[in-house]
């Protein structure tokens, strides 16, 4: 089992290198730079120029590559050529926000979705059924811009329930507990229609495994010594499905920090999504590098994880384990 | 033609006056301000929720309204106000005169009479810009009016052509004079239809013009650093792009004068011209005013002929304002959003009551030194003062740090320089309660020119030197002599001296972030300005309180 870690460890290594390796040739192929998209009249080939040597890209390619492989293992993330500000501090700034949003989005959509899915395995052909299916089908293929600014529009304007923008009140309300409300106050519009948009997906794909799994012999089996059917719901059946369930949620979590752009937009949340399109658009190698860094070390993180995560949900598939016969 | 032009000036008219009903002539020497207290600057990055934001009362003042829709619905808003103003912006086609066929300038000519520009304005904007023919923005004071139109007539085009010796193939593409071939497709380069909607449709609309007239040309739409990139490298046929441009005319140098065709400059269609250059090189050095005006006149109207561009439109710039506020200011040259609105606007009912005003992204790094992002400046604009500032009805120069200065042209040993003397203002204080005095200026104006700092670095790198023989005087003398020399240091926002002594890094100097190193509840970010800056909240707003002790309060 050690050979086994050990094996995933080394090839966890590999891939974080080669993703440093990528960010940074493949910004640097991308044409221009952060210096040429300045298009004003007013700054002139020369002071692009002095900009150019400021950043750095005056140096030859392999020493910007050496400066970013030393930056990036000692977690040093450079400064921001936009923003002129450590890069660390700007994604510091915005990664709360983009947890808290997309975390509970994550958490509440597969939550309900999983739930109704396995509901509606239960009941084939009943009205909880033909419900996820449609409204599974309906809140995955709107587009989300609209249906967010449907429930700006009907929740925050027509009937003012929740705020239009942003994550506090202006001005601040006093104290602590009175903050935190607000706070709780401006995300539920956000995540609400996130999870609307969202649990769709979930309650179709658990629906679809549970009633594959429903059909297998040894439900059939646990039905013929009269166990319960909520036992056999959820202990046997679901535990059963359970392995590609974690596979899809544990890699979706690094998703919770990339952000979601359409949604700190409409809702102009201060988020890490926003800041990352920015970032690439602006040619901004040192933020965008370092946003994907972390996203691909949280990948390679979340990857491990779904594969302790499978031993713990499924004994089956445990490394070292020998088939009993 | 003549029913086209009647029936958009027509649109125009009706807008403006419908629309405009904020906007009158006023008397600058007449603002007093602020008389506000609180201003926050609410952070709103969709379109959409900022109209709503609006219409509902969590913001008072929104500016840059584009979409035509939008302006539509607020001018019907019973509690809202709309200012339309003529602006600074510039949307053009740019052809590449380095290789055929577009060095032909019947070509170009012939090009500019198939863009049906009155057409594309009234589909597309609704009437909410102008159709232009010249290469300065109409609002411009330097804008001329006498230069050579070439107005939609796709036939008179084809006349035009024919003269010339151009002929049609068979299937209907132009043939130059001497040639047996017809013309090869060629690509206008424009952004995405995903990032510029608009720019995309303007974009296929002219390759139709001219393909009526046998000129195959298809776009070629891509990511915007990509075009930069081909631009750069002048890999390209047409491509089109706006520029939003100042009051002064200099930036026709940038554009047209053969020395900016080099790789990243502004020269991007590589004419070479060298009568146009010497008329160019006129105006960047013009020693006065006067010179200045006559040679940007004479620079148009030979623009006008060689065609280098063909000139689109000009948008107007849009701003709604709530009901309730007494005091905003708009004019030709400026919608409601400006800082003449801040200075002399007042709650109508008496009442002490802060301004939400829309800031569209978020500022980037509220350090004056580096930042280029216009949504600093709108921040950063409000707690810094440069010694001139500009009328906005006439555009003129009007005193602000300085009551009045002097330019002179002084001759050296090395030639003649620019000499430039301003009187400073007496009694004027930092935010921090320092007073402000000459060596500030010249602090400010050699920091900037030993650090080679790249935004203001075209506008200090000729200083000579700086000296100041009192506290309210401040004469630069600079290496050569130009009348734009008055606008690019009277024109630069001032620093206070004893906080730039403790800048050890320019670059990443944080100023919003830095506690005022002796008074508490400041910052570093103090200036001169009407307004004192409070508070930054990353993503959220921007929290300013009036400089009870600004000088135009009360003042002279």
């Amino acid at each position: 089992m050690w050979s086994y870690w050990s094996r995933r460890a080394l090839g966890a290594v590999a891939v974080l290198l080669l993703v440093i390796a990528a960010n940074f040739f493949l910004f640097r192929v991308m044409p221009g730079d952060a210096v040429s998209t300045i298009v004003d009249p007013r700054f002139s080939p020369e002071a692009k120029e002095r900009l150019r040597e400021l950043f750095g890209l005056d140096l030859p390619l392999y020493r910007q590559f050496l400066i970013y492989v030393r930056r990036m293992l000692t977690f040093d993330l450079g400064i921001s050529f936009l923003s002129q500000r450590p890069v660390w501090e700007e994604l510091k700034s915005r990664i709360p926000n983009t947890v808290a949003l997309l975390g509970s989005a994550l958490f509440l959509s597969s939550a309900l979705g999983i739930w109704l899915g396995v509901k509606a395995a239960r009941r084939r052909g009943g009205l909880t059924e033909k419900l996820v299916l449609v409204s599974g089908s309906v809140s995955f293929s709107f587009p989300s811009f609209f249906v967010q600014l449907v429930l700006l529009l009907f929740f925050a304007y027509t009937f003012p329930v929740f705020p239009l923008r942003g994550s506090v009140s202006i001005p601040l309300p006093e104290g602590a507990f009175a903050r935190a409300l607000d706070y709780l106050w401006h995300l539920l519009l956000p995540v609400g229609s996130l999870v609307l948009l969202g649990f769709g997906s979930w309650a179709i794909y658990v629906r679809n495994l549970m009633v594959k799994t429903l059909g297998e012999d040894f439900i059939l089996l646990a039905r013929a010594r009269g166990l319960p059917e909520g036992r056999i719901l959820w202990n046997h059946a679901f535990r059963s499905a359970l392995p590609p369930v974690l596979t899809i949620f544990l890699l979706a979590l690094p998703g919770i920090v990339s952000g979601a752009v359409i949604t700190e937009t409409v809702f102009s949340l201060h988020g890490v999504g926003k800041y990352l399109l920015d970032s690439i658009m602006g040619h901004d190698y040192p933020a965008a590098g370092a946003a994907f860094y972390i996203l691909g070390l949280l990948t390679i993180v979340s990857n491990l994880a779904a594969d302790a995560a499978y031993a713990l949900a499924d004994p089956r598939i445990r490394v070292g384990r020998r088939a009993q016969r | 033609m003549i029913l086209k032009r009647a029936v958009l000036l027509f649109l125009v008219l009706v807008s403006v006056i419908l629309n405009a009903t904020v906007s009158t002539a006023f008397d600058v020497s007449a603002v007093r301000g602020p008389h506000i207290r609180d201003l926050y600057m609410v952070i709103y990055r969709d379109p959409d929720s900022q109209i709503l934001a609006l219409q509902k009362g969590e913001l008072d003042v929104l500016g840059d309204v584009t979409r035509p829709s939008d302006i539509e619905r607020l001018s019907s808003n019973q509690d809202v106000n709309l200012s339309i103003s003529r602006g600074f912006h510039l949307f053009f086609m740019g052809f590449n005169l380095r290789k055929g066929p577009w060095n032909d300038k019947t070509l170009r000519q012939a090009a500019s009479m198939a863009i049906p520009s009155i057409q594309i304005v009234r589909d597309i904007f609704s009437g909410y810009s102008e159709p232009v023919n010249t290469y300065l923005p109409p609002v411009s004071p330097y804008h001329e009016t006498d230069v050579t139109t070439w107005e939609h007539d796709p036939r008179g085009a084809r006349v035009l052509l024919e003269e010339e010796g151009w002929r049609w193939s068979p299937d209907g593409r132009l043939i130059p004079p001497g040639e047996e071939s017809p013309l090869k497709g060629v690509k206008i380069l424009s952004p995405t239809a995903q990032v510029a909607p608009t720019t995309a449709e303007i974009s296929s609309r002219i390759a139709n013009a001219l393909k009526e007239i046998g000129i195959p040309v298809s776009v070629e739409p891509l990511d915007f650093s990509t075009m930069i990139r081909r631009l750069d490298l002048h890999d390209f046929d047409l491509f089109v792009m706006a520029w939003s441009l100042t009051r002064d005319p200099d930036s026709l140098f940038a554009f047209f004068h053969s020395s900016m065709d080099v790789t990243g400059g502004y020269n991007i269609q590589g004419l070479h011209d060298p009568l146009l250059d010497e008329v160019l090189e006129e105006l960047r050095w013009a020693p006065d005013r006067q010179t200045a005006e006559g040679a940007a006149r004479k620079a148009q109207q030979m623009l006008s002929e060689i065609s280098p561009w063909i000139p689109v439109y000009s948008r107007y710039m849009v701003a709604a304002v709530r009901k309730g506020w007494d005091g905003v200011i708009s004019t030709q040259a400026t919608s409601a959003d400006n800082i003449w609105t801040l200075l002399n606007m007042r709650s109508s009912d008496g009442s002490e009551r802060p301004v939400f005003w829309c800031l569209s992204d978020e500022p980037r790094s509220l350090n004056p030194l580096s930042t280029g992002s216009a949504y600093d400046w709108q921040v950063l604009g409000l707690i810094y003062d440069g010694m001139i500032a500009v009328d906005p009805e006439t555009l003129d120069d009007i005193p602000w740090l300085a009551t009045k200065w002097e330019v002179e042209t002084v001759s050296g040993e090395d030639g003649d320089h620019t000499r430039l003397t301003f009187h400073l203002r007496d009694r004027v204080k930092w935010h921090d309660g320092s007073p402000f005095t000459s060596k500030d200026v010249g602090k400010t104006l050699e920091f900037l020119r030993d650090n080679e700092i790249p935004r203001y670095f075209d506008n200090v790198r000729d200083i000579l030197k700086v000296e100041t023989p009192d506290d309210l005087t401040v004469i630069v003398t600079m290496k050569n002599v130009s009348f734009w020399h008055l606008h690019n240091i009277g024109g630069s926002p001032v620093f206070p001296a004893h906080l730039l002594e403790g800048v050890d890094e320019w670059e990443t100097w944080q100023p919003a972030a830095e506690p005022h190193p002796s008074v508490k509840g400041l910052t570093s970010l103090v200036g001169t300005g009407p307004f004192v800056f409070r508070e930054y909240r990353q993503g959220e707003y921007v929290h300013f309180v009036s400089n009870e002790d600004f000088w135009l309060i009360g003042g002279d």
